[in-house]
């Protein structure tokens, strides 16, 4: 029998508490808080469309199971403009251009985030190999490495 | 995914005794990566999930001895060994293969337990293992006993972990003197399943190769030691000649399987030069001290 049950767990800063089924993923229950940034897209963890942060690190939403958050922090891409002003990573994105229709967007920044925090100042090498599961079907992918190496310029 | 029934043991014990010897639809989840394709493709549809994630902390720790031996907790991480700097510098050859197994979201869910025990013969790390002489200790409900990565896998994701039992730790002797390499070969992306993969560890004693372990993975139905390939290799130097016998033998003893990743006759091949490929990468690979 599949009983749902209560999590509590941190989302972007906010400490929240919902009931979940077991066979439910990170994606479906983001979308319970109105958080449409991480989207499923491949649903094979192949992507990065559906990147989430969590206790710090980060994973394919479409490949973890909900309750596995139970007790964690979880940061999506809607946390960055909270405060109304873009993060240094988004504006580097918009500066250069490093993107088309979007989609893969909240992926990519959150996973910038997470290689400027490891590699403040990362080389090329280290810029592609970090984001070699996030893919872009506009394949704006010299524009997002122009991005990311100026996102790490502006100290994020 | 269909719904099921989710258990959230807090000791290895108490999740031992949740699994069902005679219940295929019940089954242990560590990271979950894997399974969870699995359950998407509806090639599994679990009744009941043991998740190991509260057991977790107790059984992720990585470890170098003083003597160079490696013992990892089966609930670490795959991130949590690729950042691992004593085990990077005990086994370069663990630390190569780490960043181009999936990508960085995956590695920081999957857990080398479930790496090993999935029995996925796609996976890099196994034949890695195996390689090297690693053994895992497996926990059932009456006793613990250790089995060798090599003799892990019995077919295509089958192995002789029983459905009650859960592999708790991996111990990897000290390299020594040994040189190891790990060759991956892709048909899509550098970090997609292989088509391939061939690890060896071996000696080199002076032009004469010895203690050769030669491993193939992917392109076969199960990860295995080529005990053929290996006879030719051990005691021989590794020149031109001996080495493509040794592809030859390894062709011959191989049972190769075709997937997306490439056909049968194309496999053939990638082994048939993966394997001198392999042994001159681990010639050329760097001592570890």
């Amino acid at each position: 029998m599949s009983v749902a049950r209560t999590i509590h767990f941190t989302l972007n800063g906010r400490k929240v508490s919902t009931e979940i089924e077991p066979h439910h993923n990170l994606v479906e229950l983001l979308q319970r808080f109105d958080l449409f940034g991480a989207r499923e897209s491949c649903g094979q963890g192949l992507c990065g469309c559906c990147t989430a942060v969590v206790d710090g690190q980060p994973v394919s939403g479409c490949l973890y199971f909900a309750v596995m958050v139970d007790g964690k922090s979880v940061t999506t891409v809607e946390a960055f403009d909270a405060d109304g002003a873009l993060s240094k990573v988004q504006q580097a994105f918009i500066d250069h251009g490093a993107f088309q229709c979007g989609f893969c967007t909240p992926g990519f920044v959150l996973m910038t985030h997470q290689l400027l925090q490891d590699k403040p100042n990362p080389s090329d090498d280290d810029i592609r190999d970090y984001l070699s599961g996030n893919l872009c079907r506009c394949a704006a992918y010299p524009e997002i490495i122009a991005a990311v190496k100026a996102a790490a310029r502006a100290g994020r | 995914m269909t719904p099921f029934e989710l258990m959230e043991p807090q000791t290895l014990q108490e999740a031992v005794g949740l699994l069902d010897p005679d219940d295929a639809s019940v089954r242990p989840v560590a990271g979950g990566t894997a399974l969870m394709l699995m359950m998407k493709a509806g090639v599994f549809a679990p009744t009941r999930l043991v998740s190991l994630q509260h057991i977790g902390a107790q059984h992720s720790e990585i470890g170098v001895s003083g003597a160079g031996e490696l013992r990892i907790g089966a609930m670490a991480t795959l991130s949590a060994l690729e950042r691992n700097t004593k085990a990077a510098e005990a086994f370069p050859v663990i630390a190569r293969m780490l960043p181009r197994l999936s990508n960085v979201r995956v590695r920081n869910v999957a857990c080398v337990g479930g790496a090993l025990a999935h029995g996925d013969p796609h996976m890099d790390l196994p034949p890695v293992l195996a390689a090297l002489g690693a053994k895992v200790s497996i926990v059932g409900p009456k006793e613990s006993r250790d089995v060798a990565v090599d003799e892990l896998y019995t077919g295509y994701y089958e192995t002789v972990v029983g459905r009650n039992e859960l592999i708790a730790d991996v111990i990897v002797p000290a390299m020594q003197s040994r040189k190891a390499a790990y060759l991956k070969i892709t048909a899509r992306s550098a970090d997609d399943w292989p088509a391939l993969g061939v690890a060896v560890a071996l000696h080199a004693d002076g032009n004469t190769l010895r203690d050769v372990r030669l491993v193939a993975s992917a392109a076969t139905a199960m990860v295995m030691r080529l005990t053929e390939a290996e006879k030719i290799l051990n005691g021989a130097s590794a020149d031109d000649a001996t080495l493509k016998r040794a592809g030859d033998a390894a062709v011959a003893e191989a049972p190769i399987i075709g997937d997306i990743r490439g056909s049968v006759a194309y496999k053939r091949e990638l082994l048939r030069v993966g394997v001198g490929r392999a042994v001159r990468q681990a010639l050329s690979s760097r001592p570890t001290h």
